[in-house]
């Protein structure tokens, strides 16, 4: 992400109070946008549609059916997320600009194909009593956003990162707007509301992509080719994605702590909320992590590679090491400060909201653990970022590996344990992780020099 | 014996392995004709060769058929991408680093002061075992471990001038590389009684490590020295980095890394002055050398190179009664002969002898562009028809019809045509190049009273040259006496004969050594006569 580094740079340059706060917020809306956009989307359409949608419930099973749509999807396409950005970082460097776009074209096929033909077979098989609309629009929204992550990859790998934030905002926008006109046909017009949204959202992607880069030839496979391919990254893409959610599906398809909502499709009212809360926290924290990684750290990990190639004494080589360890120290400093103000302040408005979104202030503890969970959680991609910059693929697969692990088997303990501990499980999965990753993340640096030079 | 035979040779064993970097049979030249010329005089020895080069497309075909006692020929090559080990992070042994810095240090140490005999070779003895692969300081530790990082760091820190890390870095591993490729060749290398390397460097590391492995006696014969051609080399070879600014360049400072190739001869070079047993050089100036770089006198010694006197000894009944007023220059048309000096001379001679001449006998293919300099300076002085350009000649026909052999080199070892010269009773005067003056006047008080063979000018002087040479020319007394000198020097110290003479005491010498040595070991084997071979 070098070039938003540079956009960043450039307003920091300017070196005022105000500069600094815009960098804060340019990186804060850069990295959480998409994010926390559909969260904030979804929970919109819920908001204003309660008078309107009869039964209620209707809204509870539109939420759950696109909570899972964004899930199934993030996962499904995990593997290509990573191997396609490295793809493209590669080929970037190579200067063949003109094989990214066709590869696109191929990704996007294989993964609408493969995509359509599981969710063809999950609808008409997991929903024999939903009506066909509601099967064909949650089949829609799933082939849609898998290919929104892909076209947002691509797009980010071509550092569009304003354009980026603009079309989801006016995605979402528009699918807010087209959910709440269509509410009145139920659970069906939500859908369509959200799935006609997203369709114009992919469009304006897909336009924007066109545009802006054309290509002799249509489509390639370059990307499938084993020789370019980092088998690594598809395991990571898709473990640290699995990783993320697989707490969730564990209180979604345990019985003592979910509800049936539509079809085989369960939730967790209780354990769902509090996360999805916990996660709007996480912005500062993630405006920070881009601040740091994407200038400072990246200008002393540029200057040291710079120094070993082009021979920079042994002191430098060192300083820009040490400068690298700085900031890195810094950043996840930082975040845990950020973060814990951001905790502190939901501790203390924390009731005041639950409240006001109607749940029971007995999950407050809930709320607690998981806002510093979700701070774990970008910490954590702290962590695996540098390792992807130090190329240390194999660390960041055992760091998901374990994740996945972790998550599971502790999610099912807190369970087991009663509600006191919901939650517990995926903070002390990821506290583990991170603290893991940390040890590495040191004796890596410690040795960086040597590796660099003698074990290449 | 033809050039077409098989051109590897396999044995079990042999005598002599001659250690042979860059030379013969590939590379043709005056050590290679040396090598030829020993081999073949000593047809009773079984000689094996261990052919030391850089790349094998640096070479073309053998330029020297195999004598037939040669019983074993393989080829090495240093800077050809060996296969390397396998990449394994390692941490390494802190002792053996530890072992490894103290001999660096020693190595150093000897740079600055006289050493104490044999201690080089003690530590070396006890580090090669752990060069093997497998053990504490193999190639795997020295291009992977976390100690060999660290070694490598610290003495960038310690010492390095240039600031550049990365060349540092790959300076040092290029250098040091062919170190295990010597310690695989001496683990594969066949037995012999007595080795025998033709230079340090390469080839004498070879011989120092193989000594150390065997007990067997190592000899060592230096042409010229080996740290000085190297640093010709170095001075010259522009891949070598310099990464000074313009600021702390200092003209007068060679790049540290020049320096750093510099030191890594000379340090070659100590560690086989201080294992080899007999250390030989061709003439005075080059003994005396190899003590300042750290050879024990007591094991130097002079082996010139010898000419074949009776074929030049007939020649001497061809001369005309009085010299004739020919000068006469012997060799190619190059530079480093410095053709143009005589040619500067000549005008000089003329104007005092006008019926002087100046032959220039010698190929002028290798360096055209000089040759023609040479003929418009001597155009250019007026010298048409006393300054004559013949080409290469053969030796027997042109001698006697010179009166005055001319070196005017900037650069030379032992020139075999002043020998040759001598022996057909010519005498010379030559620059102070080389063993110049210990041919013309003598080296000891014994050989000093035979008298000069002739005059040695400074280089570059072209009217103290001339001047010499009149002299010689116009004084018959003189000129006789010179020739007389000439004769009885090359007579009692310069032929053939004496150096296989010299060379066959050395051999005999070392292989009876070589025997004793197996005879100790296992006292129940057989007596081994020379022409056997004496493995326990």
């Amino acid at each position: 992400m070098a070039g938003i580094g540079f956009e960043l740079r450039k307003i920091l340059k300017r070196d005022n109070l105000l500069s600094l706060m815009q960098a804060y917020t340019y990186a804060a809306v850069i990295s959480s946008g998409p994010w926390v956009l559909s969260i904030v989307g979804i929970l919109i359409i819920g908001v204003l549609s309660y008078a309107i949608v009869v039964p209620n419930s209707m809204i509870v099973q539109f939420q759950v059916s696109i909570t899972y749509v964004i899930a199934t999807s993030l996962i499904f396409t995990g593997p290509f997320q990573l191997a396609f950005t490295r793809f493209t970082a590669d080929r970037l460097f190579e200067k063949s600009d003109d094989v990214i776009l066709t590869n696109f074209h191929a990704v996007t096929l294989s993964v609408t194909l493969v995509g359509g033909i599981l969710g063809v077979l999950a609808v008409i098989f997991l929903f024999p009593d939903q009506s066909v609309m509601y099967r064909l629009l949650l089949l829609a929204a799933f082939v849609v956003m898998c290919n929104i992550w892909i076209a947002t990859i691509f797009l980010s790998g071509m550092k569009q990162y304003r354009e980026i934030v603009w079309m989801y905002f006016f995605g979402y926008a528009l699918t807010v707007g087209a959910a709440l006109m269509l509410r009145r046909y139920g659970l069906e017009g939500l859908m369509a509301g959200f799935v006609i949204g997203q369709a114009l959202l992919l469009t304006g992607m897909t336009v924007l992509i066109l545009r802006n880069y054309p290509a002799k030839q249509f489509i390639s496979f370059e990307f499938f080719d084993l020789k370019l391919m980092y088998p690594s990254l598809l395991l990571i893409g898709f473990l640290y994605n699995l990783g993320v959610w697989f707490d969730k599906f564990i209180f979604w398809y345990n019985l003592d702590t979910s509800q049936p909502i539509i079809g085989p499709l369960r939730a967790s009212v209780i354990y769902d909320l509090p996360v999805f809360l916990a996660y709007l926290s996480i912005i500062p924290g993630m405006a920070i992590f881009l601040l740091r990684m994407e200038t400072d750290f990246v200008e002393f990990y540029d200057a040291f590679y710079r120094a070993v190639r082009s021979g920079g004494s042994l002191e430098t080589i060192e300083e820009c090491r040490n400068g690298m360890v700085e900031t890195i120290r810094l950043g996840i400093f930082e975040i845990i400060k950020i973060q814990t103000i951001a905790a502190l302040l939901l501790i203390v408005v924390g009731e005041t909201v639950l409240g006001w979104l109607g749940i029971s202030t007995l999950y407050l503890p809930l709320l607690y653990i998981d806002v510093i969970a979700a701070g774990l959680q970008v910490v954590l991609l702290g962590i695996l970022n540098v390792f992807f910059y130090l190329d240390k693929r194999r660390i960041v697969l055992a760091l998901c590996a374990g994740f996945v692990l972790l998550n599971a088997i502790l999610t099912l303990m807190s369970i087991r344990l009663g509600p006191a501990f919901y939650g517990y499980g995926f903070a002390l999965a990821l506290l583990i992780i991170v603290l893991t990753g940390f040890v590495m993340l040191a004796r890596k640096l410690a040795v960086l020099e040597y590796e660099t030079f003698m074990l290449q | 014996m033809s050039i077409d035979q098989p051109f590897e040779r396999r044995a079990t064993d042999c005598d002599v392995m001659l250690l042979l970097e860059g030379t013969f049979p590939y590379v043709s030249g005056g050590v290679s004709s040396w090598v030829n010329q020993i081999i073949r005089g000593f047809p009773q020895i079984r000689f094996g060769i261990c052919f030391i080069g850089s790349r094998r497309e640096d070479y073309g075909d053998p330029k020297y058929a195999l004598p037939d006692n040669v019983v074993h020929l393989e080829t090495h090559f240093m800077h050809e991408r060996q296969a390397m080990p396998k990449v394994i992070a390692e941490v390494g042994d802190a002792a053996a680093y530890a072992q490894m810095d103290q001999f660096h240090q020693q190595l150093r140490e000897h740079g600055r002061r006289a050493p104490d005999p044999g201690d080089i070779s003690a530590s070396l003895r006890a580090l090669e075992p752990l060069l093997q692969d497998g053990e504490a300081l193999d190639e795997a530790s020295f291009l992977y471990s976390e100690r060999s990082w660290d070694y490598t760091a610290d003495q960038y820190r310690q010492r390095c001038t240039d600031p550049s890390f990365v060349d540092y870095f790959w300076t040092v591993r290029i250098m040091h590389t062919p170190v295990w490729t010597l310690a695989r060749i001496s683990n594969k290398l066949i037995p012999a009684r007595a080795y025998h390397s033709i230079s340090t460097g390469y080839a004498g590391f070879l011989g120092t490590l193989l000594k150390q492995k065997t007990g067997r006696p190592l000899i060592l014969s230096e042409h010229g020295i080996y740290t000085k051609e190297r640093k010709i080399d170095l001075f010259q070879s522009e891949w070598i980095q310099d990464n000074r600014g313009v600021f702390e360049k200092d003209a007068s400072q060679l790049s540290y890394f020049r320096e750093l190739w510099i030191r890594f001869f000379e340090a070659l070079g100590r560690i086989c002055y201080d294992a080899s047993n007999e250390i030989v050089a061709l003439y005075e100036t080059n003994r005396l050398r190899q003590i300042q770089d750290g050879a024990q006198a007591a094991r130097t010694r002079n082996i010139p190179n010898g000419i074949d006197l009776p074929r030049m000894a007939k020649l001497r009944a061809l001369r005309p009664e009085n010299p004739p007023a020919v000068l006469c220059l012997i060799g190619r048309v190059v530079p480093i002969k410095d053709v143009k000096t005589f040619i500067r001379a000549m005008r000089s001679v003329v104007n005092l002898m006008p019926d002087a001449q100046g032959w220039i006998a010698g190929p002028e293919d290798e360096d055209e562009a000089y040759a023609e300099e040479c003929r418009s300076i001597a155009e250019g002085l007026d010298l048409q028809g006393k300054v004559k350009f013949l080409g290469f000649q053969k030796i027997d026909e042109l001698l006697p019809k010179v009166g005055l052999i001319v070196l005017s080199s900037i650069s030379e070892a032992l020139p075999l045509v002043l020998l040759e010269g001598f022996a057909a009773g010519v005498p010379a005067v030559a620059t102070d190049v080389g063993s110049c003056r210990q041919l013309l006047y003598g080296l000891d008080e014994e050989d000093r009273a035979l008298g000069a063979a002739g005059t040695v000018v400074g280089i570059a002087e072209p009217q103290a040259l001339a001047a010499a040479a009149v002299d010689l020319l116009r004084d018959p007394v003189r000129w006789r006496a010179a020739q007389a000198a000439g004769i009885a020097r090359v007579e009692r110290y310069y032929t053939q004969d004496l150096m296989f003479a010299q060379y066959r005491h050395l051999y005999e010498k070392s292989l009876q050594e070589a025997d004793a040595l197996t005879f100790s070991v296992s006292a129940l084997a057989a007596g081994c006569p020379i022409n056997k071979t004496g493995r326990a």
